[in-house]
């Protein structure tokens, strides 16, 4: 019944790990880990077409996505196209143009026709004369 | 008897002319209206702002001098949309002959959530946070200005014209600023749903949370949805307007992995000493902010 000495320190041993590994978990809680945000949803570049019609030839155009310049030409004709690759969510993109029209000319347009990557077409224009920077939204 | 005569004639003449000097008194209770009270009305006006750059407009509530102020007023600028719960009393209290302009209404409102009742929605009366809407409220002041010194109507016309321009030199900045943010991260997370009208022009979504501005603990439920929602959103920063309740604020930040954004003015102008004592200097504070937040 006494057992013996080992075999009872074998059982106190047990019992203490018993009731240590529950205390020992309890009051060494896990620091909860940092949860990341989840980004938001990768967009690769997509392919677009950019036609641009002006009512006068610029001295210089740019066109810029988020902040960096995805297309410049100085001395354009007066239509102008190209095929670009940027980042276009399902929300649309802003393309903010710089475009210098000669310093004499009066007030000028531009028609901007944007084809998006599911086929779309849509078109805007902005006015100016002078320098002019502005953001036209698509769709 | 003739030098009594001329002596009265002299004196009587002298009161009509400074009679017709005299400022127009306008009372305005938003300091949105008195900065386009200064603007338009130069020094053809002398205005009362009641509510004064830092105070909540929609907890005041006018003292006695305000009502004496409002009673000698030839023209009381109103917010409008439920702005000012006071409005029924200080026309009734107040007895004015002049014009209560409650500018607000002047043009069509956007919803947003009661603060009383997050179920129910109600007219969203910080229309300022639309800059075509400010081009309109400079308008109507104009107008009602001009209705009540006809004399000055050109000097009204020229300095409405000339802060007219520096609003469309804001747009354009807000556009160029804007452009810098892509729109699939438009999403502004708010402790008050105060910008409804800035997120219909520029394409945000809004996400209002209510519990961190208040001293109420809001419920777990309730964290849960927050962090839940700001996740699945791809939030990166959240704008509390004021941050009574920093404990659930670490919560949700901790959790979402969203940092806390700059401070947005939501109901007007900032202190005298801030960058946001302007118009255009709260707007450019406000756009800054989100754009450095969230991209």
């Amino acid at each position: 019944m006494r057992g013996s000495p080992l075999l009872r320190a074998a059982i106190a041993f047990l019992v203490l790990l018993a009731l240590g590994i529950p205390l020992w978990r309890l009051t060494h809680a896990a620091e909860p880990t940092q949860a990341q945000t989840q980004p938001a949803p990768a967009t690769e570049a997509k392919a677009i077409h950019l036609q641009l019609d002006f009512t006068l030839a610029p001295r210089k155009i740019q066109v810029l996505h988020l902040g960096q310049e995805v297309w410049s030409e100085d001395a354009p004709a007066a239509e102008i196209e190209r095929d670009l690759k940027i980042v276009y969510p399902d929300q649309g993109v802003d393309l903010q143009f710089h475009i210098a029209w000669p310093d004499d000319a009066p007030l000028a347009a531009m028609r901007a026709k944007l084809t998006d990557p599911a086929g779309d077409t849509h078109e805007k224009s902005l006015w100016g004369k002078g320098v002019v920077d502005d953001v036209l939204t698509f769709p | 008897m003739k030098p009594f005569v001329l002596l009265l004639m002299t004196t009587l003449a002298s009161a009509l002319a400074a009679s017709a000097a005299d400022p127009i008194r306008v009372s305005s209770f938003s300091t949105i209206l008195t900065e386009i009270a200064q603007q338009v009305g130069g020094d053809r006006v002398a205005v009362t702002a009641h509510v004064k750059a830092g105070v909540d407009p929609h907890e005041f509530e006018p003292t006695p001098e305000d009502l004496k102020t409002v009673g000698e007023s030839q023209l009381i600028l109103l917010s409008a949309k439920h702005m000012e719960g006071y409005v029924g009393k200080l026309k009734e209290s107040t007895g004015t002959k002049g014009t209560l302009l409650e500018v607000g209404n002047g043009f069509a409102s956007l919803k947003m959530k009661a603060e009383s009742d997050p179920g129910k929605l109600v007219e969203d009366p910080h229309w300022w946070h639309s800059i075509p809407n400010m081009e309109k409220a400079v308008k109507i002041v104009r107008d009602e200005l001009t209705k009540i010194s006809p004399a000055d109507k050109d000097y009204f016309a020229d300095r409405a014209g000339k802060y007219l321009s520096t609003l469309d030199a804001l747009e354009t900045w807000v556009k160029l600023e804007l452009a810098k943010l892509p729109r699939n991260k438009r999403q502004l997370v708010t402790s008050h749903d105060a910008f409804q009208y800035f997120a219909k022009e520029n394409g945000f979504t809004i996400y209002p949370i209510e519990g961190i501005s208040s001293a109420d603990q809001p419920s777990s439920k309730k964290v849960a949805e927050i962090i839940a929602t700001i996740k699945k959103q791809g939030v990166k920063a959240i704008f509390p307007e004021k941050i009574e309740n920093p404990k659930v604020l670490t919560e949700i930040t901790r959790e979402s992995g969203a940092k806390v954004g700059g401070e947005l003015y939501a109901d007007g102008l900032g202190a005298p000493d801030s960058d946001a004592a302007t118009y255009v200097g709260m707007y450019k504070h406000n756009v800054s902010a989100i754009v450095s937040g969230l991209q």
